[in-house]
Order: C-alpha cells, then sequence, then structure tokens
C-alpha cells in the first residue's frame, strides 16, 4: 500500500508547472550547461569582495604587465597576470561580471516595464496612440543598434548610466512589438471577451487577464535580451563611450589593451574571452528557455 | 501590386519625419552651443557672435528651424562638417564605397558559406557535423566582434605575418586615382601588378569579422527552413519520383527554403552597419563607420547628424526593398 502511494504522483497527479518546465528544460544539454555557468558568473559578480584576490583598481607597481601563471615569468601571485597599469587581471575580470551582469540586468528590467506598458497600450488603447508608438518604434529599429547607441551616448556624454540608457532605448522596440502582438492575438480569444463581458475592463483586462498569457515569449526575450544588451555595452566601452576608466569593464579593458596586442597579449584575449563566455551561456540557457516554455517556437 | 507598393511605401514617410525630428532634437541637446563650438576658445565679438547666429539660422523659433532642416533635408543639404567646413554628403559619399565593399565582402562571405553549412546540417538533422555546426552559430552570435577582429590581428596578421592588419591596400606601393571608389575593383582596373592581390589580402579579415554575425544567423535560419521544407508534400513526391537525393534537396527544397533565408539576409543591413561601425575602428578602414566615430571625438556634430540621418534613410530603403521583393516571392503577403 505504501508502495502505491509513493507511486501515485508519479503516475497519476500531472507535474507541477514548475516541475514540468523543469523536466522540459533539461532535456536540452546545452542549456542546462549555460545555465550552470551563468549561475557560477553571477555568484561570482555576486561575491566579487570575497572571491577576487585583489581590489579592482589596485595598483602594485612592482609587477606590470606581469605575465599570466602558465606563461614564462609568471607567478601564482597574479594568476591571470595584471595590466599596463600593474592591476591583477583576475581581480577585475570578476569585478567586471558584476559590471555587465548589472548593464544585462537594468536594461533588462527597464524594457521588460517599459515595453510591458508601451506594448499593453498600443493593443488596448488602438488608433492614434497605436500608430503613435509603433512608429516610434519603427523607427528605432531603423537606426542600426550601434549607432542609435553612438548618438545617444553623443548627447548625454559616456557614462555607465548613460550607457544603460542608450541600449534600453535600442532594445525596447523588441519588447513592445512582442507584447503588443501577443495581446493583440490573446484580446480576440473567448477567455478575454468572457471577461470583458463579466465586466472586466481598461487596465484591469490588460494586466491580470491579457498579460499572464503573454510572458511566456516575453521571459525568452528577456532572458535573451541580457546577453545582447552585455555585447553592446561592451562595445559602447570598447569604442570609449560607455563605462569610463578605471571602471572595470570588460569592453573598456579590451579598449586599453588594444596597444600592448603585440607585446602582452593576454591583456586582449582574456576580457573578451570572458564576455564570450557569458554571453554564449546566457543565449544557451535562453535558446532551452525558449524550447521549455513554449514548444511552438522551437527553433528547429 | 503597384498598390501594396504605394501602401508600403507610405508607410515609410512617418518614420523618416520622426527620424529628422530626432536628430534635430538630439543635435540640439548636445551639451555645448554649435557656435561657440565653432568659434573656438579665444570668443568673438557680440556683433560677429550674432551674425553667425544669423547665418546659421539660430536665432529663429524652434519650430522653424525645425522646418528649415527639414526643407533642407528634402534638397538634399545633410549639413556641413565643422571639421572640414565640406558638405556632409560629400564627406560621406566619398567614405561610403569603402563600407559598402567591406559589407559585401563580409555578406558574401556569410551567404557562400552559411547556406551550404546550413542546408547540409538541416539534411543531417542530429549528426554530429549538425551539432557542431550548430553550438559554431551560437558561438557565432554571441561573439564580440571587436575582440574577434584583434584576435584575427593577433594571431593571422601578427604572429603568422599572412595579411596586412589595416588600411585597404599598400599606399607606399601602390597608388591611383580611385574610379568606382572600391579598391579591388580600382586595383583591377589600374593594371598594376599585384595591386588587386594586396587589396584583397587587406580586406579578407575585415570581411571574416563583419561576415561572423550575420554567418551565424544565416546557417541557423537555413538549417530550419531546410528541415521545414523537407517534411513537405512536394519533397515526399520528389522522392517517390525516383529523383535522386541532390535532385531532391539541392532543386526541390533548398529553392524553396531559401525565400525566408533572402528576408533575413536582407534584414542583416542593420547588423552589417552597426558592425561596420567597430570593424573600421579595429582595422583602420576609411569608411563611414570610423568616421562617424571620429566625428564624436572631434565634437562634430553636423557631420554626427548627417551621418546618422544618412545611415538610417539606407537601412530604411533597404528593409523597404526587402519587404517589397518579399511581397514579389510570395503574394500571400501582398494581398494580406
Amino acid at each position: 500500500m505504501a508502495e502505491i502511494a509513493v507511486r501515485l504522483p508519479e503516475s497519476g497527479v500531472p507535474p507541477s508547472p514548475a516541475g514540468a518546465f523543469w523536466a522540459a528544460f533539461k532535456e536540452n544539454r546545452g542549456a542546462v550547461i549555460g545555465l550552470a555557468v551563468v549561475v557560477f558568473i553571477a555568484l561570482l559578480a555576486i561575491f566579487a569582495e570575497w572571491v577576487a584576490p585583489y581590489a579592482p583598481n589596485e595598483q602594485f607597481r612592482d609587477a606590470v604587465k606581469a605575465p599570466p601563471v602558465w606563461a614564462d615569468g609568471g607567478s601564482w601571485r597574479f594568476l591571470l597576470g595584471t595590466d599596463s597599469l600593474g592591476r591583477d587581471m583576475l581581480s577585475r575580470l570578476i569585478f567586471g561580471a558584476r559590471i555587465s551582469l548589472f548593464i544585462g540586468r537594468s536594461v533588462m528590467s527597464v524594457s521588460f516595464v517599459i515595453g510591458v506598458l508601451l506594448g499593453l497600450a498600443s493593443a488596448s488603447l488602438g488608433n492614434a496612440v497605436d500608430v503613435a508608438i509603433m512608429r516610434l518604434m519603427d523607427l528605432i529599429m531603423a537606426v542600426p543598434s550601434l549607432v542609435l547607441a553612438i548618438l545617444v551616448v553623443a548627447v548625454l556624454g559616456p557614462s555607465l548610466t548613460n550607457t544603460i540608457v542608450a541600449v534600453t532605448i535600442v532594445y525596447l522596440p523588441r519588447y513592445v512589438r512582442l507584447v503588443r502582438a501577443s495581446a493583440l492575438a490573446e484580446l480576440g480569444k473567448d477567455y478575454v471577451i468572457a471577461a470583458k463581458v463579466a465586466g472586466v475592463r481598461g487596465w484591469r483586462l490588460m494586466f491580470t487577464t491579457v498579460l499572464p498569457n503573454c510572458l511566456a515569449p516575453l521571459i525568452v526575450q528577456a532572458a535573451l535580451g541580457v546577453s545582447d544588451a552585455i555585447l553592446e555595452a561592451a562595445a559602447l566601452g570598447f569604442l570609449g563611450l560607455g563605462a569610463q576608466p578605471p571602471i572595470a569593464e570588460w569592453g573598456t579593458m579590451l579598449a586599453d589593451a588594444r596597444e600592448f596586442i603585440r607585446s602582452n597579449p593576454w591583456l586582449v584575449t582574456l576580457p573578451g574571452l570572458a564576455i564570450l563566455i557569458t554571453v554564449v551561456s546566457i543565449n544557451l540557457a535562453g535558446d532551452g528557455l525558449r524550447d521549455a516554455l513554449d514548444p511552438k517556437m522551437r527553433r528547429s | 501590386m503597384l498598390k501594396y507598393l504605394l501602401k508600403r511605401a507610405a508607410l515609410t514617410v512617418p518614420t523618416f519625419i520622426a527620424l529628422m525630428f530626432v536628430t534635430f532634437v538630439a543635435i540640439r541637446l548636445v551639451p555645448g552651443d554649435p557656435v561657440e563650438v565653432r568659434v573656438g576658445e579665444r570668443g568673438i565679438s557680440p556683433e560677429r557672435l550674432a551674425q553667425f547666429r544669423h547665418e546659421l539660422g539660430l536665432d529663429q523659433p524652434v519650430w522653424k528651424q525645425f522646418l528649415d532642416y527639414m526643407w533642407q533635408l528634402l534638397h538634399g543639404d545633410f549639413g556641413t562638417s565643422l571639421a572640414t567646413n565640406q558638405k556632409v554628403l560629400t564627406e560621406f559619399a566619398a567614405l561610403f564605397p569603402a563600407t559598402l565593399e567591406l559589407a559585401t565582402a563580409g555578406m558574401l562571405f556569410a551567404v557562400l558559406l552559411g547556406i551550404p553549412a546550413g542546408a547540409i546540417a538541416g539534411v543531417k538533422r542530429g549528426s554530429g557535423y549538425d551539432q557542431a555546426l550548430m553550438g559554431f552559430s551560437v558561438a557565432g552570435y554571441s561573439m564580440p566582434i571587436f575582440w574577434w577582429g584583434l584576435l584575427l590581428i593577433m594571431f593571422v596578421g601578427e604572429r603568422w605575418g599572412l595579411t596586412p592588419v589595416s588600411g585597404r591596400i599598400d599606399l607606399i606601393q601602390y597608388y591611383f586615382e580611385p574610379v568606382t571608389g572600391f579598391m579591388t575593383i580600382d586595383a583591377w582596373l589600374s593594371g598594376q601588378p599585384g595591386a588587386l592581390k594586396d587589396a584583397l589580402r587587406h580586406l579578407i579579415l575585415p570581411a571574416i569579422v563583419l561576415g561572423t554575425i550575420p554567418l551565424a544567423v544565416i546557417a541557423r535560419m537555413t538549417r530550419s527552413a531546410m528541415l521545414e521544407v523537407l517534411s513537405e508534400d512536394y519533397v515526399r513526391t520528389a522522392r517517390a519520383k525516383g529523383l535522386s537525393a541532390w535532385r531532391v534537396v539541392g532543386l526541390h527544397a533548398l529553392r524553396n527554403a531559401l525565400i525566408p533565408v533572402v528576408t533575413v539576409i536582407g534584414l542583416q543591413v542593420g547588423t552589417l552597419m552597426a558592425g561596420a561601425v567597430l570593424t573600421e575602428t579595429i582595422f583602420s578602414w576609411p569608411g563611414v563607420g570610423k568616421w562617424l566615430i571620429e566625428s564624436i571625438s572631434r565634437r562634430d556634430y553636423p557631420a554626427l547628424q548627417g551621418g546618422v540621418m544618412l545611415v538610417s534613410t539606407l537601412v530604411i530603403l533597404v528593409n523597404l526593398g526587402v519587404d517589397v521583393l518579399y511581397g514579389v516571392i510570395n503574394p500571400r503577403i501582398r494581398h494580406g
């Protein structure tokens, strides 16, 4: 009897939504690895003060441009070497993870909220509001992403905050269009009409009835949006238009390292590798999320 | 068809007006007075200042300034660069062929490699090759291309010494007047021995860097389009007729799979322009992207304004072209 009682949930009761999601997600090996790496990098970023051997801007004048431990002349004191000002690369990369993830997360959450508001307004109010919002989004999409970001930074001045503002503007249309399209699709469905008949109106209809049913593609977009934002911000940093030195931002570090490409190649290799690993992991996890949340959106 | 074309073209008009408005506002929000930037540190008499303001139209009400700005744009006047005192359009036109050449080469790299690679992956779904290609594809579209460019410079250019790492041609060895603005074509036309080879050697690394993200996107898109098409009835019919696998895949499947791929290729134009800014900066490629970045560091805001306007106009027009082309290929869009 006891055995049956234990087995019942397995066979008879449907799994919880979270359980079903995880079962689908873990099918995709790449996604699980990606998620693990993302979690690892996030932990590094959160506990940077404790994990990093040194402070990101601490200078060791006796060890300028020290090579990493595996190269000739490297030492265990500086695992990944030091940069042209004698700052420990490993510590700067770890603190850089904090900056990049912060940018990614900020851009994602701000564009998510604004995207939902504008998208729902566009879908529910229609007419002039819809036209105005959608034409504005068309405009943002017409300007190449980096060119628009450059224009915004040129106006506001280069800084970490303005990088976030610029990248948010660049990626906003994706959220707005996605919310609008899914909300329009949902608005014609029976359950929405039923809710309307029951007297649900206005913002309550949009937020409590329609929005929850638009969330799946939006969550996927948000996850993949984090990686795009990190790439874009690093590109701005590389061009000298993003986070300003001495902030340990990966793109800015690469820009600083350009002149040492011949003499001290690790200064160039490491920050780029950090960007690539982070972005690939987020994209892998995001692809897995897409497959698990909505089988219809599968790419293959 | 004409109705569809007009309808689609009319949709871009508000976008253009908004674009003019945004570039107009953006430049006015820039810190610093344009007149003071022009006269420099020493300053000038108040009368001269007032005269300057009048010449630049800055003494007019803002709405009038905006209308004037629109009027000038519609007549092809994109402003005058502060740094060189040349028309922005003239400067842009002189630099654009370099960017176009780079973008074309990058796109060729992406298409010629991406379509066959993706198609084979679609046919051999689940094989080791398929998995490897999809892995490369994720890495490709996650690539920080500015770093990718530096890596290629470091290994291919510096360590192995296979290619030059900056510029479009060896200016000391080769000199000829530009005819088309395309260095490879001009080098070929010049007839100087080795010039074409040198131009191509300069072109190859930047083209690979710029083409990497489109390559990843195109390979992935071709693969999934191929998978979709391969399960269609007409492919089964073709197989049932006893056609060779090669004919079925190449003639019946691939041709239909390419329809969505063509759209994706068209929509990569914006990505290419954004990538060109980075690629040109890394490889000192004298094109529009590098010029835009330099105009910021020189605080040459009219050049930036006109440049953004011109680049965006190009992207809008190309996207319009792609849409229209898609309507021609696919009647369902046209009548929808």
